[in-house]
């Protein structure tokens, strides 16, 4: 059944990529295979986890031993505007007993402890490697555990060795589909309902957003998984339009809700400012397509002119800080060709940029406004980029937390823009405050010294 | 019996309350009402609050400067501790005050309440007659009483304000002593004028140290005399002498540098607890001490607690070289290349790895100290040591005070923050108090104030918090024990930065429900 699964999400016709594969090449699946021996990123658990674990009313319990909730326990900077069950670590944490014995009584047990002291509306469940081994049904003990005890119990059924954190999310995003979404009704509904996917609220960044959609009129109906109620998500299915922000990990969840319910959805990002312009421009144009009132249209215009034109304004300050800056760009998950933009209109000089998560027409972009000059990366080995970083073809890089000591050995200034930054870079808003920090990093007086030999040298 | 209160008694034999909380108990609590209401007669409270918000103004910053008389929690203490602090760190060695027996158990326990370490001094307990007549015979008793109750090296004889006002004379009282046997001739006496009415601890610690030297070394200047390739280091009064000391040594054990450090009380003030009293421990030898005389530099660690010192080394053939307070990588960079210079012994491949991790961790942590506001006060060498690192660290340096410091020490940090943008909104105040200090928290607010544990009042007042770094920590215990110095001690300050902005931070977002949206694991 999980096989089943795999393949499905493999087959997702809603992802460009995959479109463009052979079946052979379909056959193989979207993620790379493994290399053993090689460093490898997490796990398809950590993908259904880091995918769903924003969702915060809702109690997250690992089953397995605890190396799995041990080593993942709170350890995203997503913020919930309420509930912090969320970040509470629940886990079986099974034994070697469990294992000789199999660990499903447990697990009811767990969930129904659960259920007792905390309550929550719902209580999700995450397969883990060693019970899916020894051959733990946790779809039939989350069946069980749901009648008995009168609350939604969701098997996440990502067991980390079938494969990559990605797949995890995919199948993250499947559980949505098969146990969550349409299983409820909304106490209200309105024509602005939107539903976006793949935000996770890293550092409040939907918040940065969201003021501006009220503004407009739109209301964000239900968030997946950032800020997200079990209530809210379980009812999405009554969205007028869904965006779809990281179309590389929910992009699944986007077409099928297209698929179920006749729900459009486009893909978007909050990132940059031609970006987020877009995004709130289609959204309410696909809103107004949907039978909301027509005036949201110039609302959304009114409010993308002040924004551009007050960002603009406060960019100009960095400008003559940035000149002559040139910065290294590994965005990961956040959109390549929209931060190259806004970067640029503040003045920096992007001399190269990381395109694994782009899609096609964004590479086009690139290429028509930088040159064939300009680097782009579907995949620079680590050892290529401290190569660069060393003979400062850079001043600054821009990228996740996993290059970092790449960048800071190399004796080269580094920011995250990824999933652990402590800062929100999302909107208007957010691509200010991006460059105050760049501002902060690349005039930090300690890399001076981290450049300058020791002095007796 | 019958209940005489209102309230039942709180407390019984059964359940013995602590001064937390017996005092917020009823019966107290209306015991102080009462106490307000029908004796005290203050003001209203409406008009206090009203009077402590105006204390926080521009309007009574501008009253609080015009101050002439008074001086209102100076970061300062008297020449005498400063002086005792100096002698303590020689070979078995009583510093003997001569004065008023009060001022003596002061010094010792301001500095135990600090090293959490007993420490000894006598005092020639001066009376009334002897304040009449001279304390010439409280010298003569003292002194014999002192040798033979406490079997000691060397007495350091130092002086309280009050046998400075009637002028007693150190060096014939002590030459009249021995001529009276109270010790015998040979044994060494050195002394140091201190009256507290005269500049600081620094000061007194300047005028001990010469002091001794003087006693050893001899008084006339001799440029000729024969040299060494050893040096003598002098750390000056410290706070984190027992971490630093035990710095500089592991260090120049890596570079193989002969070194003397001059008033070492690294063990003084640092003694085991294995069942025996050491009333003295470590500290330079006498026959070190001696033997300074022929090094061939004398590097002294804080500038302004050894001007007379280095001059009198100078007057000795000596090069000298001083340091404000080395904190950081630059400011080590510069200690070790100087000593290098002098000795011409190479830097070890092991220092450079010590300053690379610590560059290494600075650039990890550089996010959270960057363009972080921060209030300095101390010793003015601490202060510019502070200040440097702070400076170094992307952070800003914005009130720098320091009651010791002067004019020259204002214009010395001046130009520290000149050399760098983010000293930009720097400014030093010389002959200050910390309720000067207080009123520039209010009017000109910083992120955190580096101080010591006085600074806590300053906490409470202003909700900055306090990073404490400097002498005296009497409400956190053991931080002397880790160095500041070296790259290993620039390391420790870092450490006690970023965790009081972490603590900060944490507690800033730890209301359940309110703020906890940021109460990150993570950070």
């Amino acid at each position: 059944m999980l096989a089943d699964k795999i393949q499905e999400v493999f087959n997702e016709p809603g992802c460009g990529i995959n479109q463009a594969k052979t079946t052979k090449e379909r056959k193989k699946g979207c993620s790379k295979p493994l290399k053993p021996g090689a460093a490898a990123g997490g796990c398809a658990y950590d993908g259904a986890m880091i995918a769903l674990q924003p969702i915060a009313d809702v109690a997250h319990l690992v089953h397995g031993p605890i190396a799995c909730l041990g080593n993942s326990w709170d350890n995203r900077g997503t913020r919930s505007s309420g509930s912090q069950l969320y970040r509470t670590g629940f886990t079986t944490d099974l034994s070697e007993l469990d294992i000789v014995h199999g660990g499903e009584k447990k697990l009811y047990k767990a969930i129904k402890e659960i259920v007792q002291q905390h309550n929550p509306p719902a209580v999700f469940v995450y397969q883990t490697c060693v019970p899916a081994m020894i051959g733990d049904d946790i779809e039939a003990v989350c069946k069980y555990a749901a009648n008995k005890l009168g609350v939604p119990v969701i098997p996440v059924n990502a067991p980390g060795f079938v494969g990559s954190k990605n797949l995890g999310n995919k199948l993250a995003g499947e559980t949505l589909l098969d146990h969550v979404i349409g299983t409820r009704e909304p106490e209200v509904s309105t024509p602005n309902d939107v539903c976006i996917i793949g935000e996770y609220n890293l550092a409040g960044e939907l918040w940065l957003a969201k003021p501006l959609m009220d503004e407009i009129g739109i209301r964000i109906q239900s968030c997946i998984s950032g800020d997200g109620r079990y209530n809210e998500i379980a009812a999405a299915h009554r969205a007028r339009v869904t965006m779809v922000v990281c179309s590389q990990a929910l992009i699944n969840v986007g077409r099928k809700m297209e698929e179920r319910w006749g729900i459009p959805y486009f893909e978007g990002s909050f990132y940059g400012v031609t970006d987020m312009s877009d995004t709130l421009r289609t959204m309410a144009t696909m809103l107004v397509q949907r039978g909301a009132d027509p005036a949201m249209i110039d609302r959304a215009e009114a409010v993308i002119a002040r924004e551009e034109a007050a960002v603009s304004k406060r960019l100009e300050r960095y400008k003559p800080r940035f000149t002559g800056k040139r910065v290294l760009l590994f965005t990961g998950g956040v959109k390549s060709w929209s931060m190259v933009t806004a970067l640029e209109e503040a003045g920096l000089t992007i001399v190269g940029s990381s395109t694994k998560k782009s899609t096609k027409e964004d590479k086009e972009k690139l290429k028509k406004r930088k040159g064939e000059e300009f680097h782009m990366w579907d995949d620079l080995k680590p050892k290529e980029m401290y190569r660069m970083l060393r003979d400062s073809e850079a001043d600054i890089m821009l990228s996740g937390g996993r290059s970092q000591f790449i960048s800071l050995k190399a004796k080269v200034p580094w920011l995250d823009v990824n999933q652990e930054r402590h800062h929100a870079y999302a909107g208007y808003d957010g691509i200010v405050n991006l460059c105050e920090e760049i501002d902060k990093t690349l005039s930090n007086p300690i890399w001076r010294q981290v450049r300058l030999p020791a002095p007796w040298e | 019996m019958t209940q005489v209160n209102e309230f039942p008694v709180s407390q019984n034999a059964d359940k013995v309350l602590d001064h937390f909380t017996l005092f917020r108990q009823p019966e107290y609590q209306a015991l102080f009402k009462r106490k307000k209401d029908e004796f005290e007669f203050g003001h209203s409270d409406e008009k206090v609050a009203e009077v402590s918000e105006w204390t926080k103004s521009e309007e009574y910053k501008a009253k609080n400067f015009a101050r002439e008389a008074v001086v209102i929690n100076p970061t300062k203490a008297c020449q005498p501790i400063g002086a005792m602090f100096a002698a303590q760190g020689f070979e078995g060695t009583l510093p003997f005050v001569h004065g008023s027996q009060g001022c003596v158990a002061y010094y010792r326990t301001h500095l135990t309440r600090h090293f959490k370490e007993p420490n000894s001094a006598v005092s020639s307990s001066m009376t009334e007659d002897a304040a009449v007549f001279g304390g010439l015979n409280n010298m003569i008793d003292g002194l014999a009483n002192a040798y033979s109750l406490y079997k000691p090296k060397m007495i350091a004889v130092l002086t309280t304000c009050m046998a400075e006002v009637i002028g007693d004379d150190l060096q014939g009282f002590i030459a009249n002593a021995k001529k009276k046997d109270s010790v015998p001739e040979e044994f060494p006496v050195p002394f140091a004028h201190t009256p507290a009415f005269v500049g600081s601890h620094i000061v007194g610690y300047d005028n001990m140290m010469k002091g001794i030297l003087t006693n050893f070394w001899g008084k006339s200047e001799d440029l000729e005399t024969p040299k060494t390739e050893k040096i003598n280091i002098i750390g000056g009064f410290d706070g984190y002498a027992v971490g630093n000391n035990r710095e500089l040594k592991r260090i120049f054990g890596l570079m193989g540098i002969d070194a003397t450090i001059l008033s070492d009380v690294s063990d003084v003030f640092d003694t085991p607890g294995d069942g025996e009293y050491r009333m003295y421990d470590g500290g330079t030898t006498l026959e070190e001490t001696k033997e300074a005389l022929h090094a061939k530099a004398t590097i002294s660690l804080q500038e302004y607690n050894t001007p007379q010192t280095l001059q009198f080394c100078k007057e000795k053939g000596q090069e000298v070289a001083k340091f404000n307070y080395p904190m950081g990588v630059a400011a080590t960079d510069e200690l070790l290349l100087k000593l290098a210079e002098i000795t011409g012994k190479a830097i070890p491949a092991s220092l450079k790895l010590e300053r690379g991790r610590l560059v290494d961790a600075i650039a990890d942590s550089h996010t959270h100290l960057h363009g972080k506001r921060f209030a300095v006060y101390g010793d003015p060498d601490f202060c510019l040591g502070m200040t440097r690192f702070l400076l170094e660290l992307g952070a800003e340096p914005v009130h720098i005070l320091s009651t010791s410091g002067s004019k020259k020490w204002e214009k010395q940090v001046q130009k520290v923050l000149d050399g760098s943008p983010f000293g930009k909104d720097g400014a030093a105040y010389g002959g200050k108090d910390l309720w000067h200090l207080r009123s520039l928290l209010f009017t000109d607010r910083v992120d955190y104030i580096i101080g010591n544990s006085y600074g806590k009042y300053l906490e409470r007042d202003t909700k900055i918090p306090l990073i404490r770094l400097t002498y005296p920590i009497f409400d956190r215990h053991h931080h002397h024990r880790y160095p500041v110095w070296g790259y290993q001690g620039a390391l420790n300050v870092l450490v006690r930065i970023l965790d009081r902005i972490f603590e900060d931070m944490d507690a800033n977002t730890s209301v359940v429900g309110v703020t906890d949206i940021s109460f990150d694991l993570v950070r």
